[in-house]
């Protein structure tokens, strides 16, 4: 008897099994792309290759706050001073330019320093305090915009000569913010998949009580993952102050065009669960990509920022309705 | 036909790739305590959540007493007079008793405010129905769980259920709670109320039951009244294959103390405890729920606050803060609620296998991940855990896969101490022989074993030495070989 041995074909398996464990990241860059698809129909300028720039660099701001912003939300927490801090930072960074134009890198690490301390005090009021995340890091934010508009309510201040660098410098073709962009986000990507740290922030956010259990320093953990989000607030800030060439006290944004609230949409839009445990960077971006392009569509097509807002209320109520109905599916 | 007040016909259920139920016939009298068996995902629980309206059946049909009824929402069950009572408990803890009873049915005197003497009354009254005395005034939390599950199914009585399904009710109950569970169950048997026991524990079946149905991969295997079934044969019906409980052989003679306790006081909870494990020992806590046995395996853990006396591991006297130090002194700790406080749901198996131990793997902090997936598979192979892959969410396990991801965890910190609280409750009964000799095995391995149960013939049968405590004291040992079911019950009930 003649056996024909039939092999099941490995290849469309991998496939299989690679677009299961992704369906969440495969659906987002879908819409993403749906909604590059449509800009390029409804406007011949989004095609333009200055464009793509422009939309990537208008990216950066909003993809560095909401990197941070991810490991935060990841950990079960979120943090809502962001929009202040970042505001703060343009503020101090711009009028310290301006009293110390020659001290650029002292300035900036003192700058950094302020971040790690705006997270280190968020921190603590989670994880010592046992103030819920919300609350405190909405709290936070009062403080930190009391203290912006103490320093003036106008925007104000000079960058160093040298310091738009940061934010008009080239590399061929590429701006150079899109480049730190990049590397922030492999950075980051590394630190979620490959490190202790990472491993240890998705465990606390899943359940605080096992992390514990399992001899995790959920304390820390915490703490890191704020401090890793107030820095990641505070580069923004610096970015901005670079791209502005001065202090404005309202760049973290004001009523809804806020990056605290933004960076939460294009988290959770990111398919990052609210409450902590599960998510990724790679989501993230395709969020923060997401709220950016349909921006820049409207921008270009000229539909009013109110409107704008609406889309974007709807989009997270889609985004989110689709997450937590699918969870309930399961 | 019409005495019968369930009677479903060819009940079928399919999910996506399984077959949950598949032409099911199944029926219960009135005044009945109808028991339903079978290993978890036989179909049990899917038929229970058809007849409460969590699902609806895919084909078949449902008659209640004699009449064909649709079933399309919990709500929809409770108008027919069916409740269930889950084995996680929906109470809310911050009110009181009555309160908890008539919640969202609340009496409303004639301006439309909450009445609040005839929901105490009232509360009383189902109460009392029960034979139960319990203030409706007592805020729930104050209860003890076995106290809770009767408010639960006062909860249901006053609802005028005729049917009452209880999924798992003994699973958190010892002892005298069982007994007064059981007493609750005849009391509503009187009073015609037709009660569905879903429960692992074969024993308490043939003490409560009037008829068994068993299940086995979506089908009925059989429904026989309990007088003329045996326990071997229900175990056969149930695993399709003789079966019989037994217990891996008891190790030799054991090495010198891996732990050691002298004079431990914590709070209210324990007083003055004195014990200790040896290397390729297994020495049981017994006593009832609430004696104090998970609060000592806490303390033991860094857990729980430790006010006096001294804890010995390998003979070195150790402070213990918090979990971190246990695990520093290699002791594994198997909780006894797997889903809250032992497995990350969400998690895949390889991260949840992976993490006490991650800093074992990392230089600057950068895991190495192909030496943890080598490490996390060969306790998958070790310990036999079925799972399509390391990348498997644990939630789609079974229970005892789990349970053995659990294991894994701790194994893989090479562990000297291992405390498994309830090591397998909720796990079916291929399942537990299975964990059973794994934990001997890890005993003849010349680790120490430390186990609570609240299962009898599994502490009598894994046991070398059983400790026995009673409201926070150790008050006896006994060798494992010599004891007696009732001699452990005697101790741990009374004391003395």
């Amino acid at each position: 008897m003649s056996q024909e041995i039939v092999r099941p074909s490995y290849r469309s398996r991998a496939f299989q099994q690679f677009f299961d464990e992704n369906r969440e990241l495969l659906t987002i860059y879908g819409i993403l792309m749906l909604i590059i698809i449509i800009g390029t129909v409804l406007s011949p300028d989004f095609r333009s290759a200055a464009n793509l720039f422009n939309v990537l660099r208008q990216a950066v701001a909003l993809g560095m706050v909401s990197i941070g912003q991810t490991f935060v939300i990841l950990s079960g927490g979120i943090d809502l001073s962001v929009g202040a801090a970042i505001s703060l930072t343009a503020v101090y960074t711009a009028g310290l330019m301006k009293l110390y134009p020659e001290m650029t890198l002292p300035i900036v690490l003192l700058i950094l320093l302020m971040g790690l301390t705006i997270g280190l005090f968020n921190g603590t009021l989670v994880t010592r305090l046992k103030i819920a995340p919300f609350i405190a890091t909405l709290a936070t934010g009062s403080i930190l915009q009391g203290l912006v508009l103490l320093n003036g309510k106008r925007p104000s201040g000079k960058i160093a000569p040298g310091w738009e660098y940061f934010a008009e410098g080239m590399v061929g073709p590429v701006p150079f913010p899109v480049i730190v962009l990049a590397i922030l986000i492999i950075l980051a990507i590394i630190v979620i998949h490959r490190t202790v740290l990472g491993r240890n922030i998705i465990a606390t956010g899943g359940s605080e009580r096992i992390a514990r259990y399992s001899g995790i320093r959920t304390t820390l953990v915490l703490n890191s993952a704020y401090i890793i989000c107030s820095i990641s607030a505070v580069l923004t800030g610096l970015y901005l102050t670079s791209r502005m060439a001065i202090g404005d006290p309202q760049v973290g944004g004001l009523s809804y065009d806020r990056f605290d609230l933004d960076s939460i949409t294009a988290v959770l839009i990111g398919g990052t669960r609210l409450g902590g445990g599960k998510g990724s960077v790679i989501g993230t971006i395709a969020g923060v990509l997401i709220v950016t392009v349909l921006n820049n569509v409207f921008n270009l097509v000229g539909v009013d920022t109110f409107y704008q807002w609406i889309v974007k209320g709807i989009i997270i109520l889609v985004a989110v309705a689709a997450y937590s109905t699918r969870k309930s599916a399961e | 036909m019409s005495d019968k007040v369930v009677d479903m016909r060819q009940i079928t259920k399919v999910f996506p790739g399984v077959v949950a139920l598949d032409s099911v016939n199944f029926d219960c009298d009135r005044g009945e305590v109808h028991a339903l068996v079978g290993e978890n995902g036989a179909g049990k629980s899917t038929l229970v959540k058809i007849l409460s309206g969590v699902y609806e059946p895919d084909g078949g049909e449902i008659l209640l007493n004699g009449k064909q009824v649709r079933i399309p929402s919990p709500y929809a069950a409770q108008q027919l007079g069916i409740s269930i009572i889950y084995q996680e408990l929906n109470l809310l803890p911050d009110l009181n008793v009555a309160e908890n009873v008539f919640l969202g049915r609340e009496p409303r005197n004639f301006l439309g405010f909450l009445d609040i003497h005839s929901l105490e009354n009232q509360a009383h009254d189902v109460l009392h129905r029960l034979g139960v005395d319990i203030n409706p005034r007592t805020p729930l939390r104050r209860l003890t769980v076995a106290q809770q599950q009767m408010v639960e199914i006062a909860k249901a009585i006053s609802l005028n259920a005729q049917i009452v399904i209880m999924d798992e009710p003994s699973a958190t109950l010892g002892g005298q709670d069982l007994e007064r569970l059981f007493e609750v169950i005849t009391a509503l048997k009187k009073q015609g109320v037709t009660v569905i026991y879903i429960s692992h524990r074969l024993a308490e079946i043939f003490q409560v039951a009037d008829r068994v149905t068993v299940f086995k991969d979506g089908r009925v295997v059989g429904t026989s009244p309990i007088a003329e079934i045996d326990r071997s044969t229900m175990v056969r019906m149930m695993i399709g294959r003789s079966f019989s409980e037994t217990f891996p052989a008891r190790g030799g003679s054991p090495g010198e103390e891996v732990l050691s306790i002298q004079n431990l006081t914590s709070g209210r909870a324990l007083q003055d405890i004195t014990l200790s494990v040896r290397r390729g020992e297994i020495v049981s806590l017994a006593g009832l729920t609430g004696s104090g046995r998970t609060e000592l395996a806490r303390a033991i853990f860094g857990a729980r606050r430790i006010d006096q006396g001294e804890i010995r591991i390998s003979g070195k006297p150790v402070k213990m803060k918090n979990p971190r130090d246990a695990l520093k002194n290699n002791i594994g700790f198997l909780t006894e609620d797997r889903n809250e406080e032992g497995l990350v749901l969400g998690l895949s198996v390889q991260h949840n296998a992976a993490l006490p131990s991650l800093k074992q793997r990392q230089r600057w902090g950068v895991l190495n991940l192909s030496a943890e997936e080598k490490v996390v598979k060969e306790k998958v192979d070790e310990l036999s855990i079925r799972t399509p892959s390391l990348g498997q969410g644990v939630e789609f396990l079974s229970g005892g896969n789990r349970q053995k991801v659990v294991l894994a965890k701790w194994l893989i910190t090479n562990p000297e101490l291992l405390i498994f609280d309830e090591p397998t409750r909720g796990i079916d009964v291929g399942a537990k022989s299975e964990i059973w000799h794994l934990m001997r095995s890890l005993a003849d391995q010349g680790k120490g074993i430390l186990m609570i149960s609240s299962e009898l013939p599994e502490v009598i049968g894994m046991s070398d030495r059983i400790v026995v405590i009673h409201r926070g004291r150790v008050v006896g040992e006994i060798a494992g070989v010599q004891a007696t079911e009732e001699q452990v019950m005697m101790l741990a009930t009374y004391g003395e």
